[in-house]
């Protein structure tokens, strides 16, 4: 890992920081909450993709903690985040290439494993994501099937659009 | 330390996700108001089901000592009955001789029996002279020449005391008599095991007149010292007229296996000694 990872990583955080928190809450409070759409995720996704597991967690964890004081709700996006960071490194595994990562490809981005890698990868990340997140808001699994499943799938159809526009627009590589 | 750096290289995304969920959890329950109420809501219904599971494995586990217990209460409350039985009878008696003697009704109400909730520790079945072994002494006011019943029937009569046991006469030991009556007729006979088939008692001197059937119910007569009277003995198997004689020879199932007798109740009769003494006193006499 080189050390100019820090820099373009910090960049992305703060800028989805920015559209979470003054742009996209919105959204979620037009709605009465019943539709979230969250692309601070992304800064987790696309960590350096040899960051160690519990570096990605804290990092996600943090991330989690800075939505949560825009958005009021300390706690509830800390344990996504954190979530996230554990569930991103076992679905990279996952869709490992073969003979694994070489730290060639620097991120987990489409400018390296190409669109269908990269849809693949980040449409599952993303469920996991939101599941975790509506799971955590209502904290009971009595609202699984009526609230918490719903929400998720909707809110997923939601975000995983401005996801793919911002990846094609910004096209990151690093 | 080593072992403690290599749990963490194994399994470190774990560990640390664990803190951060801990560390959310505790931000989330103590700073969301919905979160809150649920948690509370939550901890609530799982230390009442907790709570419950505890209380019906200490239930199970205390099922001993409630049998103690309920043995116990079923003593008391059998003296209870036993000597409301006899004080009945008194107080009746007492009524009608009111005019004549206003002081008898106090002395004769006074409670006759003491039972004691006992367990067999030890029976003997294939000999001549069977015992018992219970596990009540002298300690627990067992007193020699008790007699010993269960729930369904009569099982012995206690001959030696110790400490914390007692050994008493089996109904299969050709010492063990008891007075007995058949149900409904006022003839008194002896109820003993004749020493030949163990699944059998018989009873003597019945007048041969009587209408004896089998399936008539054999108690202890009012003449007994040992047991409560109107306690079941056992049921008439067969009964006929002996050659020459004036009496029946009356086959008794009893009621109480003696094979498998596990509680008992040891009858002590608060006046045995009294009344033996005044029995051994007449029969000099005569």
């Amino acid at each position: 890992m080189k050390s100019s990872w820090l820099l373009p990583n910090l960049g992305r955080l703060l800028a989805l920081l920015a559209i979470q928190g003054l742009v996209l809450s919105d959204i979620s409070y037009n709605t009465a909450g019943y539709v979230s759409i969250l692309v601070y995720p992304l800064f987790i996704l696309l960590l350096p993709i040899l960051t160690p597991v519990p570096i990605a967690v804290i990092a996600g964890f943090v991330a989690g903690v800075l939505v949560d004081i825009f958005t009021g709700t300390l706690g509830l996006h800390a344990s996504t985040g954190a979530f996230s960071g554990y569930a991103r490194a076992l679905i990279l595994d996952r869709f490992a290439p073969q003979g694994g990562y070489t730290g060639k490809e620097v991120i987990a981005s489409p400018a390296y494993f190409g669109w269908q890698w990269f849809l693949s990868v980040s449409s599952i990340f993303f469920a996991v994501h939101l599941l975790w997140y509506f799971s955590m808001a209502y904290f009971t699994p009595a609202y699984f099937f009526n609230k918490i499943l719903p929400q998720a799938a909707l809110s997923w159809v939601s975000t995983m659009p401005i996801v793919v526009i911002l990846i094609w627009l910004f096209y990151p590589k690093n | 330390m080593y072992s403690l750096i290599q749990l963490f290289v194994r399994h470190g995304g774990l560990i640390t996700l664990v803190v951060a969920q801990v560390i959310s959890l505790y931000l989330m329950t103590s700073q969301n108001s919905p979160q809150q109420e649920i948690a509370r809501l939550s901890w609530s219904w799982y230390s009442n089901w907790i709570l419950e599971w505890r209380n019906r494995w200490l239930d199970y586990f205390s099922l001993r000592d409630e049998n103690i217990r309920l043995k116990m209460e079923n003593a008391r409350l059998r003296t209870q009955l036993t000597n409301l039985r006899a004080t009945e009878l008194l107080i009746r008696d007492t009524l009608r001789r009111q005019s004549s003697s206003d002081s008898l009704g106090k002395k004769l109400t006074r409670p006759e029996y003491v039972i004691i909730a006992a367990r067999v520790v030890g029976n003997t079945l294939s000999g001549r002279n069977n015992w018992l072994i219970l596990n009540r002494g002298s300690e627990d006011g067992v007193q020699p020449h008790s007699g010993v019943i269960s729930r369904s029937g009569v099982v012995g009569v206690v001959r030696k005391v110790s400490r914390h046991f007692s050994l008493a006469m089996s109904v299969l030991h050709p010492q063990t008599k008891i007075s007995a009556v058949i149900r409904g007729y006022p003839y008194y006979g002896s109820l003993y095991w004749d020493e030949k088939d163990p699944r059998y008692l018989t009873l003597a001197d019945i007048p041969y007149h009587l209408p004896i059937r089998r399936g008539d119910t054999v108690e202890v007569s009012n003449y007994s010292l040992l047991f409560p009277e109107g306690h079941v003995a056992g049921i008439v198997d067969t009964a006929y007229r002996l050659p020459g004689s004036a009496f029946l020879y009356i086959r008794v199932q009893p009621t109480q296996s003696p094979a498998s007798i596990r509680d008992v109740y040891i009858v002590v009769n608060r006046y045995a000694d009294e009344l033996n003494e005044l029995s051994k006193a007449a029969q000099e006499k005569q």
